[in-house]
């Protein structure tokens, strides 16, 4: 077959968008396409034409564990490092870049508000890239009053949440499981309850603070039940 | 995240910048890229290929060979949601194709064993109908009149294959016509589309000139 003309390009083409174009007869073309480019230019108009017609689809959301999936296969060696618990890798945490973040915005919040009689504890909390919903290098902070007994948390950037899940905040103690100290919300500033967080938050408790995507309403396990997506540790 | 099809080409110019940074190795901007279409490329493969969890693999393909072959985008001359659309569908289609080679697989037939309905049959009753989203296609990118100008049968032809990935054959099956018919009323039906869509094409830029 003569490719070139303009007319058949055209109408394979057509059939190639259209996807009734199949098995060797477009394994044919695709093998053609890369060096003719009367064919691509062919394509081009045609998918022009009629993929804005998919946009019409109602959207459908695949579960999260296809991007786990997609990240495991892309980048293994990370993925091995998550089998265990997460909570496990925080010692690693880097700590000197961390340290200077938490400086700057300590030294932030000190100037924008007059100063307490001590100043609060603030933790960054870095994404951990564990979710397309909250990227790398998005951060979110939270700020613990010196008697720990307030908790502020504070998104960087907002981040957009599906209307069917929320952000749970955890304390993780130096030893055994990570405990839930309520929702927070993914756009603005929260006050978290007084009565939920645990009396030692500052005095040893609390090795590290997460942040977890659950179902509305939060985990039902008391455990993080989906992706953790943030994590910061405790520098007093 | 529905995209109207007016939107399509400002969709893609958002994506094209992404795929720029995942060319260049950039993970934060594939997640990104993942969050922006993946709701698309997803309703897309479930289109052809019903079976979830099958579909999820794809999917999964489908981004894992974006990652490597984005390289191979040429942002100056194709639009990224197309570009994307079009991998995601070629995807769909083979595995159909994979499936029937592979009886075990099969959770596409959709005759026999009517005492189990399963996920497929639900999906199919509550999703649009191939004709209905055409029919939306048309109304939200003002084509309806190069719509009327198709037959009912070539109509419903392009819909089925389009939409639902279906071959000229199983388009035959399905409408119980001869596959030369068929295959005519689809070659005809895109080469009535083409003249239409490519005539307003013309008459949009003359009214947008003046």
């Amino acid at each position: 077959m003569d490719y070139a003309k303009p007319l058949l390009a055209d109408a394979l083409a057509a059939q190639y968008v259209a996807g009734t174009l199949r098995g060797p007869a477009r394994q044919r073309f695709e093998a053609l396409l890369p060096s003719h480019p009367a064919l691509q230019a062919a394509v081009r108009d045609w998918q022009g034409r009629l993929m804005p017609l998919m946009a019409v689809l109602p959207p459908q959301t695949p579960s999260l564990k296809v991007w786990r999936g997609i990240e495991q296969r892309l980048w293994p060696s990370q993925s091995t490092a998550a089998v265990q618990p997460w909570w496990r890798g925080l010692a690693l945490w880097r700590g000197a870049t961390a340290f200077a973040s938490v400086a700057a915005i300590a030294l932030g919040l000190l100037l924008a508000n007059p100063p307490p009689s001590l100043p609060p504890v603030v933790v960054v909390l870095e994404s951990t890239g564990a979710s397309p919903l909250a990227p790398a290098g998005l951060s979110l902070v939270a700020s613990v009053s010196a008697d720990g007994r307030a908790l502020v948390t504070r998104p960087l950037t907002q981040v957009s949440l599906q209307a069917s899940s929320v952000f749970e905040l955890w304390a993780v103690p130096p030893q055994g499981g990570p405990r839930s100290l309520g929702l927070i919300s993914a756009q603005s500033p929260t006050v978290l309850q007084r009565d939920k967080l645990p009396a030692d938050l500052l005095k040893g408790g609390t090795a590290a603070l997460a942040v977890s995507i659950e179902p509305p309403g939060g985990s039902t396990t008391g455990a993080p039940s989906g992706p953790v997506v943030f994590v910061g540790k405790l520098q007093l | 995240m529905k995209i109207e099809p007016a939107d399509w080409p400002q969709r893609s110019q958002e994506l094209a910048r992404l795929l720029a940074r995942v060319h260049l190795g950039d993970r934060a901007a594939f997640a990104q890229l993942y969050e922006r279409s993946s709701t698309h490329l997803f309703a897309v493969v479930l289109r052809i290929q019903r079976d979830r969890v099958l579909a999820e693999d794809l999917l999964q393909d489908i981004y894992v060979s974006v990652w490597k072959s984005a390289a191979s985008f040429d942002a100056t001359r194709s639009q990224p949601l197309t570009w994307l659309t079009q991998i995601a569908r070629n995807r769909a289609i083979d595995s159909l194709r994979r499936a029937q080679a592979q009886p075990r697989l099969v959770s596409t037939t959709r005759d026999e064993d009517d005492e189990s309905p399963d996920a497929t049959d639900a999906l199919a009753d509550e999703a649009p109908g191939p004709l209905d989203l055409l029919g939306r296609a048309s109304v939200a990118r003002e084509l309806s009149h190069c719509m009327d100008l198709l037959s009912a049968p070539q109509r419903q032809s392009v819909a089925l294959a389009f939409y639902d990935g279906l071959s000229h054959a199983e388009v035959a099956e399905h409408l119980n016509q001869p596959l030369g018919t068929v295959k005519s009323w689809v070659r005809r039906a895109l080469q009535t589309l083409k003249s239409c869509l490519d005539k307003s094409a013309v008459r949009d830029q003359q009214q947008g000139l003046a």
